[in-house]
């Protein structure tokens, strides 16, 4: 597991420049919600046939910042960024709420729980 | 020619779905043009409670409980995330133990979707077959662990039951039934005229689309897509006990059958390998200390990747889980598989998927 | 026992509100060959408007809520609902998350709660054949005759045509 940090204006060029689609893996898109209202947020990629090879892209945002989408380079990733949006409340490019939750549940379930 | 579309819904409650998910096919005329899914149904919001309700060491069980078909992949994914940040050695034995339950799982889980890809095109009479065989399979499960779907087998530390030799000769007359009934299947859905009908050639997926959508488990298998995580990680001896990646070419529904049939061939060779050849030890080992630090598991579960994601503060309460499911991710492969394929077909090609709308909603 | 079973064969409708599928693959196991619950005249069907068992699998999560009073209005009467596994009956593992009710009961009426988790096949059909005689026994209650007033009686006072008079104002759950 390699972990690589970026920001959130420069993840797209990284990933774009990084991510070649038949050797890389697109596993997911992760939040951890950090203390002091910090969000990293995870790109992970695995590589195809390689034993146990990770990298996590992960790059820290504000609640409020805009995570920019890379749905245009990978479209599976659209799913990940729609349960990003629903479980911390944030605002990804181009995804809309309501994958998960309904009106009247709660709303941003995981970037309170920190105790 | 008008370019009029309608609007089809599929569930959430229809006869040919076991779960809860809602499909919204625009079509024209006969096909397919758009799809819209809606696959919150079942949203319980365990991650969550990971965090906040149970302690470390009984999370364990509660994130089998997120899918009851592949319980015994979440569990073992969590409990190896676990085994990581804790610096625990397991025993050999209980390494064996815990693979020879992940794939009678994958076992009885291919059978189910076998049979329900049969029930999907009407041959009624194949699933009840299916499905009476499939008895063996829990049959050993339950005499391994005491359970027949949520067995809670593995705990941090190694595996709960030991394997006594009656057991095991049960286990060895059983996986040989099913071997030669399974053979038997392969015939039927290779050569029946009216399963072959509803399956050749439909729902195809090109090996291309499923890298470009990363596709996984039998659905990129089925295109050609060397991907089996069995393959690509280190924590368990798969290769020792003879796992051999099974890949096919067309893409369609019945390459997806063929690479099920394969793989249950493949699971049972692995199953007597192990049960003949299980080393003696302690099947536990005391776990000490509390997790901190981060780790990030895979593991193949019956439909694909599975991937686990902690994190700990060497406390009792984790501070994240992240649960990626196999279905979750295929998603998007899924919705572009529709597109274009007749709406006659949905049923057949979603039973061919062989979604887990509770991994995906967890 | 025969005589019994052959005046009705009971069509199942199965509803996920949540569940684990484990609950719901042991359904589809008990349909199956070595359980064999159809031998009852239960059959699976899809359909809510035609089916006379409604079982329940799953805590009850905020989105299926709808769904299951939309169900269970469209079955027709007499209808009995079976609630399936530990968290139907109670909420389970998943008693208090976020996004779950803790159980069917909430919601409608309930007439055989079954647990285990997961269930096993022998006790679906168990339950299933408890239901079959709550069926009958609804059945036969509906079809007796009956009047929509009794007559007017007089008791502690007050002149009343329910069999029990309408007290205002008093604990009621004494009685």
């Amino acid at each position: 597991m390699r972990k690589i940090e970026v920001t959130l204006e420069n993840v797209r060029e990284e990933i774009q420049s990084f991510y070649e689609y038949n050797k890389w893996h697109f596993l997911t898109i992760n939040g951890v919600a950090l203390a002091d209202n910090i969000l990293e947020v995870q790109w992970i990629f695995s590589k195809y046939e390689a034993m146990d090879e990770v990298i996590i892209f992960f790059a820290h945002a504000k609640y409020a910042d805009l995570i920019p989408s890379v749905a245009d380079i990978i479209p599976s990733a659209i799913i990940s960024q729609r349960e990003l949006v629903d479980m911390f409340g944030v605002v990804v490019e181009g995804s809309e709420k309501g994958l998960y939750l309904d009106e009247d549940s709660l709303q941003a379930p995981l970037s309170g729980c920190r105790i | 020619m008008s370019k009029k579309t309608i609007n089809i819904p599929i569930g959430s409650q229809h006869i040919a779905l076991l779960e809860p998910v809602r499909f919204k096919f625009e079509c024209e005329n006969e096909k397919i043009i758009t799809v819209d899914s809606d696959v919150g149904f079942v949203h319980r919001g365990i991650e969550r409670a990971c965090t906040t309700k149970f302690k470390f060491d009984g999370i364990g069980y509660v994130v089998a409980r997120v899918c009851g078909l592949c319980a015994i992949t979440h569990s073992l994914s969590y409990t190896v995330a676990i085994e990581k940040l804790l610096g625990t050695e397991i025993s050999v034995k209980a390494k064996y133990l815990r693979i020879l339950l992940l794939e009678l799982d994958r076992i009885h889980s291919h059978m189910l979707c076998l049979s329900h890809t049969c029930e999907s095109a009407g041959f009624e009479a194949m699933f009840m077959r299916i499905m009476g065989d499939r008895e063996l399979v829990m049959e050993i499960q339950e005499l391994l662990t005491g359970n027949r779907i949520q067995f809670d087998y593995i705990s941090i530390g190694g595996v709960n039951r030991d394997l006594s030799s009656e057991i095991a000769q049960k286990i060895r007359q059983n996986l040989y039934e099913v071997k030669q009934r399974a053979l038997g299947y392969r015939e039927e859905f290779t050569n029946n005229w009216s399963l072959s009908l509803k399956f050749k050639g439909i729902g195809a997926l090109s090996l291309d689309d499923a890298y470009r959508f990363n596709a996984i488990g039998p659905l990129a298998r089925a295109s050609g897509l060397h991907v089996d995580v069995r393959n690509e990680i280190n924590y368990l001896p798969f290769s020792e006990v003879g796992f051999v990646m099974q890949t096919h070419k067309a893409g369609d529904i019945n390459a997806r059958n063929l690479i099920r049939l394969d793989e249950i061939q493949n699971s049972i060779k692995m199953c007597e390998n192990i049960v003949n050849g299980l080393p003696e030890g302690d099947i536990f080992t005391k776990p000490k200390g509390k997790p901190n630090g981060e780790a990030l598991v895979r593991f193949e579960a019956p439909r694909g990747e599975l991937m686990y994601y902690v994190k700990g503060n060497a406390t009792a309460m984790l501070e994240r889980v992240r649960i990626k499911t196999p279905t979750f991710s295929s998603i998007p492969a899924f919705s572009h598989i529709f597109v274009g394929e007749d709406y006659a077909d949905v049923p057949a090609i979603l039973a061919s998927f062989d979604p887990c709308l509770s991994c995906t909603a967890k | 026992m025969y005589e019994k079973y052959r005046k009705k064969s009971p069509w199942i409708l199965h509803y996920n509100a949540g569940s684990c599928n484990g609950c719901d693959i042991e359904i589809l196991a008990a349909l199956a060959p070595k359980y064999d619950l159809e031998r009852f005249g239960v059959i699976n069907t899809g359909n809510p408007k035609q089916s006379d068992i409604f079982l329940i699998t799953g805590p009850v999560t905020l989105r299926s809520r709808e769904r299951i009073v939309e169900l269970y209005t469209q079955i027709p009467e007499p209808k009995v609902v079976v609630a399936v596994g530990s968290c139907s009956c109670t909420g389970g593992v998943f008693r208090d998350m976020y996004n779950v009710e803790d159980g069917v009961d909430r919601y409608i009426p309930v007439d055989v709660y079954i647990p285990g988790c997961a269930v096993s096949p022998e006790l679906i059909i168990d339950g299933v054949v408890k239901g079959l005689d709550i069926l009958e026994q609804k059945t036969k209650e509906m079809e007796k005759p009956f009047k929509l007033f009794q007559e007017a009686t007089t008791k502690d006072g007050i002149t009343s045509r329910r069999e029990t008079p309408l007290r205002v104002g008093e604990d009621n759950e004494k009685n």
